[in-house]
């Protein structure tokens, strides 16, 4: 699943992230940036997803693992 | 819910808008953002250009104008009016009524029908959904349907989450009785009120009247500056509202009418902004010639009046010489959101002015 790191980097503005990357560290990360998350994982994994559900994931490892499990 | 109405017939549909036209570049001061953050987010929602009343107009004033610019034109007659019903979310006065100030000001027989309704963002197709009602009726042949917002003026300026989006208009839309020989529109609606704090005006009612406390200005944890007399919108609950609710509706919607979302021409849809209506189109695996998003960019998005306003922006000169099959959905404050399936078109005008 290299493309979801790939995506949030890309919405991010990064040239990549990593399992341990706390999400709320990154400067571009606003409200803009986490509704475009939301919107990818709704799009590429059909899971619709809460602001409040994605910020209850510390990192970019747990947030990709929680969209593995339960996205399709 | 499903509603089926028979022998109906939508005969024209105006737009009004006023003129004063304000751009998000000469806003993004206002705002807790950077330039950077505030171009990436007019790309990704599609700002550009919003419409907004002066201080002081009210709902009535664009209404009366729009209405008395039909009359001059001679494309309805005061006589004929024998009902009208007023949707909007921002009337002149808690009472009496906006229909009635319509109608006091048109100078109105006595014989109408007049109704306010309180609906948002789904309030056209519930005003469309009453005005079939009353049709049923053997002396109401011709329904004036007014729909306006100015909620501009309930937004504050500060806002980014709302304020880039906001514009103000008011349609209005003849429906009459059919000559028979119509299909029959079909329509859904839902409604989830648990949720109702998703979209609010918090103060200004009767539960929490404005005052000097209600207006001072406070800012969010995301840098939104807005007091208890401004609206607030939780945009990403309203997202998920949206993705999660209009797609299956819009499916059932076309089964209830035995037919194929590939087989309807149109989805004049809501406008809330180009993100969200590309996803949606997106989802229903719509091609987006068929699903214009245009509204906010050049208008701002007027709530409920923002589908009439797609119409009469992107199709007014098909709608006065062609027929479709249109898929008309409007979702937000309520929570709301409701589908119709009908053929509009041979309108006697379809058209939209500058107030």
């Amino acid at each position: 699943m290299e493309n979801f790191k790939s995506k949030i980097a890309e919405i991010l503005e990064v040239d990549s992230v990593n399992d341990t990357d706390v999400l709320t560290d990154f400067d571009n990360w606003d409200s803009l940036s986490s509704l475009s998350i939301i919107a990818m994982i709704d799009t590429d994994y059909s899971l619709n997803m809460s602001a409040e559900k994605l910020v209850s994931f510390n990192t970019v490892g747990e947030l990709e693992q929680f969209v593995k499990a339960n996205g399709k | 819910m499903n509603l089926t109405f028979k022998n109906k017939r939508v005969t024209g549909i105006l737009t009004v808008v006023p003129a004063k036209e304000v751009r998000f570049e000469d806003e993004m001061g206002n705002y807790n953002f950077t330039r950077e953050q505030s171009v990436k987010l007019q790309k990704i929602m599609g700002f550009g250009a919003h419409r907004i009343v002066d201080d002081g107009t009210c709902v009535s004033d664009l209404a009366v104008f729009g209405l008395n610019h039909l009359i001059q034109n001679g494309q309805l007659k005061k006589e004929e009016i024998d009902a009208l019903i007023f949707v909007t979310q921002t009337p002149d006065f808690m009472m009496p009524a906006t229909s009635f100030i319509v109608h006091g000001a048109l100078g109105l027989r006595h014989d109408v029908y007049c109704l306010d309704i309180n609906q948002g963002c789904a309030g056209y197709l519930v005003g469309l959904q009453q005005a079939f009602l009353l049709t049923e009726q053997a002396n109401i042949n011709k329904v004036v349907l007014v729909n306006a917002d100015i909620l501009s003026r309930k937004v504050n300026k500060r806002d980014r989450n709302s304020f880039p989006l906001i514009g103000d208009a008011c349609s209005i839309t003849l429906i009459e009785k059919g000559s028979g020989s119509e299909q029959p529109v079909y329509s859904t609606i839902k409604i989830d009120g648990g949720n109702s704090n998703v979209l609010t005006i918090p103060a200004g009612g009767m539960r929490l009247p404005s005052s000097a406390e209600t207006a001072i200005e406070e800012q969010d944890e995301k840098g939104n500056i807005r007091s208890k007399d401004n609206l607030v919108m939780k945009g990403d609950a309203v997202y998920n509202f949206v993705m999660m609710e209009v797609p299956p509706m819009i499916a059932d919607l076309h089964e209830l009418a035995g037919k194929e979302i590939s087989d309807t021409d149109y989805f004049l849809f809501h406008q809330p902004n180009k993100f969200m209506l590309q996803k949606l189109a997106d989802k229903l695996k719509v091609p987006y010639a068929k699903m214009p998003f245009n509204v906010v960019e050049h208008f701002g998005n007027s709530s409920g009046v923002s589908i009439p306003t797609a119409i009469t922006f992107n199709l007014a000169q098909e709608l006065r010489s062609q027929e479709y099959t249109v898929c008309l959905a409007g979702f937000g404050v309520g929570l709301t959101w409701s589908s119709m399936l009908l053929k509009l078109g041979n309108l006697d005008f379809c058209e939209m002015i500058n107030y």
